[in-house]
């Protein structure tokens, strides 16, 4: 007989818990996000993983609980993360949950040391006495400990087991999960890189960190696959795969958090150790705001372009965050940097100028025009705006050539299309500025594709990063102690 | 119980296979390397890993046997690599060996598909029983993805011509497991180059390394120092080879092996597809091991000497196309500072100035302009964090390596980032300065700097002397 509840079903997000500039829950963020979510979601979920539990205190994360519970006000159920490492601790916050009133308690398996199969099977026996409805968590990447099929089948005949959600993304798993307790428990997937094949398996819903950033295309997925409707299912997930494959492997945490900065959402960074620009790059930060644009979630915001102090001025329109500065005071001479890799080979790295075609920009165009180096060729690869692409490696050899001229320049143009196209250089300006890409290639570069599509992503960043003028002065003395240059150190 | 053989004991260099251009075992070449290795080693394993045996058809690997045997002509013995994934491969490869009159086997844990511990067992009592030759069990789970286990060690151990296991899993916990659990009946050798030093220590009896084909002597040294108790002795010999053996160990084994042999002047050609430089050693790794060589006195040293700029501060920027006139004419920023002891010493000369001016121009120039041996770069903390006020470094000295690159690109780029980012947030470079002004460093590095670490903090200090000479009341 199923004990699956009707209400376990359905898109969950494991809500992000923001915290205050000075390191408190941040309660009006919190209650403002779950009324983001709200329309679009089945459940949510306080204090999961991409809610950072592990690194909140116990009051804290009653405290959560307590304004989830309090902003839901029973419209929907939910689900919160009780987990400990230990048994004991465990029994005592999901005891408080279920007197708190929560549908059900969400319990990751005990983490760090690892117990055996037995051990884990007596802990969880020992939450099933306490009444409150339990979903299993099997969640390896970071608690170190697999659920085995046999450990899961025997924990489903638990009174009090309802659910389980696995985030291993192990499909082998959860197909052996679907075999043994379909029908017994209602079964969640939490790896946002495979929600549609699950569900077309039949998982029931899924507790997913992205879900607090676009709740509506899950809900789409959802009810498409439900309906067999797998084509639209498959469209919208190819949208946002690398998306959901950046948030789930890249620090969550930050990941989530970033994308909802992005969206205008009042919401912090992670508590350390998880920070910015670290396990979530800032290649992955560019990446994620440019599937944001493509879904429409970062809409156009007007820029004002000033060519020098006092001189011409245009404005333009381009997907930009409500926080990016509205305003570029001087063009005489920008620099960006746009750093996109893996793997180390095909790496792109790209020094931009972008400046007055009257300034030392142009002058520096004009000049290398003028006086060509042997074994050095420069090229004009793009008419409006006129930019000039630069190999900082010598050139030595055909294959070195293709990639710089054919593959790196052909990503170059790519990412200019699509800066002139959607307004981000702007249209009144396009034959007074002038650009130089100094292009690193490296000379063992093989893979080609990669060595486009890298330089296209540099490329797209250094320009935004030049007119936005990041990185910030706040980022560059955060950041100052903990930076890690790539080849600082011995090999 | 096995009877143990007095000679397994010492330095066994897991020998490089030379090839020719074309691909094929290069015999004069061999020969020169085992003529070169033969007085400091106590025998050689030819067709090891080292040796890309898996790269090898099994006539290959039998006549590269052939041919150290007939060049050693009995001086040493040879302890001939004849593993595979299969059992029947494995017999035949064995049998190769004794006919070409090898000394003993060394046979890999079964590979590709992954035998639980009964196929293990039986894959080895079954060349142990069709050979007769002694034969030492191989565990090295970076290339098999599996470890050889220590119960079917433990068991194997008790067949007579089973004599001797090389573990070059670097993993000392099953090192120790491994002594512990064949009690003395079989010898244990250390394979990881790594830890050579901590195995021998913990009772490995030799060795067999793929940095044998370069420093035997070296192993040779630590050897002895570890049987006599000089310990002290034997940990800075390990030290001196620390680094060149993890790259060895880690980045390409005998491809990078026979980098250094090269380098060296004995020629043995490159690794068989697909390992090439490039990917498995990357070029800087190619790089870092010519600095080693040198170090260690194997490769003649770069005679390039050390001549920072000298003369007035305002003179120094001619090359970045910036007069001394020029300099006061625009009352351009200028500070210079020096920092370090040689060979990491460095001097840092540094000119700032509104992006508007000579200052900005010189900038756009630079990068548009990268002259070959002076590539100039942006100054980041990291990659996608680059710092502001936008400042390029610029090499004064001709960068005639990748390694001389590197100490540019990495330690002397990071610690520039960082004195700009100090003297950013202690006000020494005003805020404002970020959007209007850019910066050229002209970095001189000793040639041959050689420690990251020391040399980021001479640039660090370099540099925070010459910016605050810079932007100073």
């Amino acid at each position: 007989m199923s004990k699956k509840p009707d209400w376990f079903k359905g898109i969950f997000p494991a809500l992000v818990t923001p915290f205050t500039k000075d390191d408190r829950v941040d309660e009006a963020a919190y209650r403002e996000l779950i009324r983001y979510v709200l329309p679009h979601v089945n459940g949510i979920v306080p204090c999961g993983t991409t809610g950072e539990f592990v690194y909140m205190l116990e009051d804290e994360r009653k405290r959560a609980i307590e304004i989830a519970l309090d902003e839901v006000n029973g419209r929907v159920p939910v689900v919160a993360g009780t987990a400990y490492p230990s048994t004991r601790e465990t029994v005592k916050m999901t005891a408080w949950a279920r007197d708190a009133g929560v549908t059900a308690a969400l319990v990751a398996a005990p983490y760090y040391l690892k117990p055996s199969f037995n051990e884990v099977y007596d802990h969880y026996d020992a939450l099933n006495k306490l009444g409150v409805p339990l979903i299993l968590y099997n969640i390896p990447q970071c608690a170190g400990t697999h659920y085995q099929w046999w450990t899961t089948e025997g924990m489903a005949y638990l009174e009090n087991v309802v659910g389980i959600k696995d985030s291993s993304g192990d499909m082998p798993y959860l197909m052996a999960v679907f075999e043994k307790v379909r029908g017994k428990i209602g079964i969640f997937t939490g790896h946002d890189e495979i929600v549609p094949a699950a569900l077309a398996m039949g998982a029931d819903g899924a507790i997913l960190a992205s879900a607090n950033v676009i709740p509506d295309v899950w809900q789409t997925i959802y009810k498409a696959v439900l309906s067999g409707d797998l084509a639209t299912a498959q469209t919208l997930m190819a949208r946002i795969q690398r998306f959901v494959r950046i948030l789930a492997r890249q620090g969550p945490t930050q990941a989530v958090k970033e994308a909802l900065q992005l969206l205008g959402l009042p919401i912090g960074d992670s508590r350390h150790p998880m920070m910015k620009g670290d396990a979530f790059r800032r290649e992955d930060y560019e990446e994620v705001r440019g599937v944001l644009e493509e879904l429409g979630k970062i809409p156009p915001r007007p820029m004002t372009y000033h060519l020098y102090p006092g001189g011409p001025t245009a404005t333009s329109q381009f997907p930009k965050p409500p926080a990016a500065p509205s305003e570029v005071r001087d063009m005489t001479l920008l620099v960006g940097e746009g750093f996109a890799g893996p793997p180390f080979s095909e790496l792109a790295h790209i020094d931009l100028l972008i400046g007055r075609k009257d300034g030392p920009v142009g002058k520096a165009i004009e000049r290398a025009l003028a006086e060509p180096r042997p074994g050095h060729e420069l090229r004009i690869i793009f008419d409006r705006p006129k930019t000039l692409l630069v190999p900082t490696v010598t050139v030595r050899t055909k294959r070195q050539a293709e990639n710089v001229y054919e593959h790196a320049a052909g990503g170059v143009v790519m990412a200019l299309e699509a800066l002139v196209k959607d307004g981000t250089l702007p249209p009144a300006l396009l034959d007074d500025i002038v650009l130089i890409a100094n292009v690193f290639v490296h000379p063992g570069a093989s893979n080609r594709w990669r060595v486009r599509i890298n330089n296209f992503k540099a490329m797209k960043a250094a320009v935004r990063k030049a007119l936005e003028g990041r990185p910030t002065f706040e980022e560059l003395v955060a950041e100052k102690h903990s930076a890690r240059h790539p080849f600082r150190y011995a090999p | 119980m096995p009877a143990k053989l007095p000679w397994l004991r010492g330095v066994f260099p897991a020998l490089v296979t030379p090839f020719t251009k074309d691909e094929e075992v290069d015999e004069p070449a061999l020969r020169a390397l085992v003529r070169h290795l033969l007085p400091h080693v106590d025998g050689f394993v030819p067709c090891g890993t080292t040796g890309e045996f898996p790269y090898m058809t099994p006539d290959e690997q039998k006549r590269v046997i052939s041919i150290v045997v007939d060049e050693v002509a009995g001086r040493k013995p040879i302890i001939a690599g004849t593993g595979a994934a299969g059992t029947k491969e494995t017999i035949l490869l064995a049998r190769n060996a004794k006919e070409a009159g090898a000394n003993a086997c060394l046979v890999v844990t079964p590979f590709f598909l992954h035998p639980s511990d009964k196929g293990i067992y039986q894959h080895f009592y079954d060349v142990a029983m069709a050979v007769d030759i002694p034969i030492l069990l191989y565990n090295i789970p970076q290339v098999v993805d599996a470890y050889l286990p220590r119960n079917v060690v433990e068991d194997l151990s008790d067949i007579p011509n089973i004599v001797g296991i090389k573990d070059s899993s670097g993993n000392l916990t099953y090192t120790m497991e491994i002594l512990e659990m064949v009690q003395g009946r079989i010898d244990v050798f250390v394979g990881h180059d790594e830890v050579v030093l901590p195995a021998l220590a913990g009772g490995c009896t030799g060795m067999i390394l793929a940095s044998a084909n370069v420093y035997p002597e070296v192993w040779q040294q630590v050897y002895a120092a570890v049987q006599e108790g000089r310990i002290e002795e034997a940990r800075a010999l390990q030290r001196s080879v620390q680094k060149l053996s993890r790259i060895f160990c880690r980045y390409g084994g005998g491809l990078a092996v026979k980098q250094a042999l090269n380098m060296m002047g004995i020629p043995v050609g490159q690794a068989r597809r697909p390992l090439k430089v490039g990917g498995s050693l990357t070029h800087e790794d190619r790089a870092e091991i010519q600095l080693e060589l040198e170090r260690l006195g194997k490769v003649a040293p770069d005679d390039s000497a050390y001549a920072p700029p000298d003369g007035p501060l305002a003179g120094r920027f001619a090359a970045l196309g910036i007069s001394a006139e020029q300099v006061k004419a625009a009352s351009l920023r200028v500070g210079t500072g020096t920092a370090g002891v040689e060979p990491e010493n460095v001097q840092i000369d540094l000119v700032a100035g509104p992006k508007d001016g000579l200052v900005g121009e010189a900038f756009a120039l630079q990068l548009t302009y990268p002259r070959h041996g002076y590539e100039a770069l942006t100054t980041i903390l990291e990659p996608n964090l680059t710092v502001r006020p936008s400042t390029l470094i610029v090499p004064t000295a001709e960068l005639r390596n990748l390694r001389q690159a590197n100490m540019i690109y990495g330690p002397t780029q990071a610690a520039v980032a960082r004195a700009i980012v100090d003297a950013l947030e202690d006000g020494t470079i005003p805020k404002s300065a970020m959007d209007t002004h850019v910066m050229l460093v002209q970095a001189s590095v000793h040639p041959k700097a050689l420690d990251r670490h020391a040399l980021y903090h001479a640039v660090l200090a370099a540099t925070n002397a010459a910016i605050r000479q810079a932007f100073g009341a």
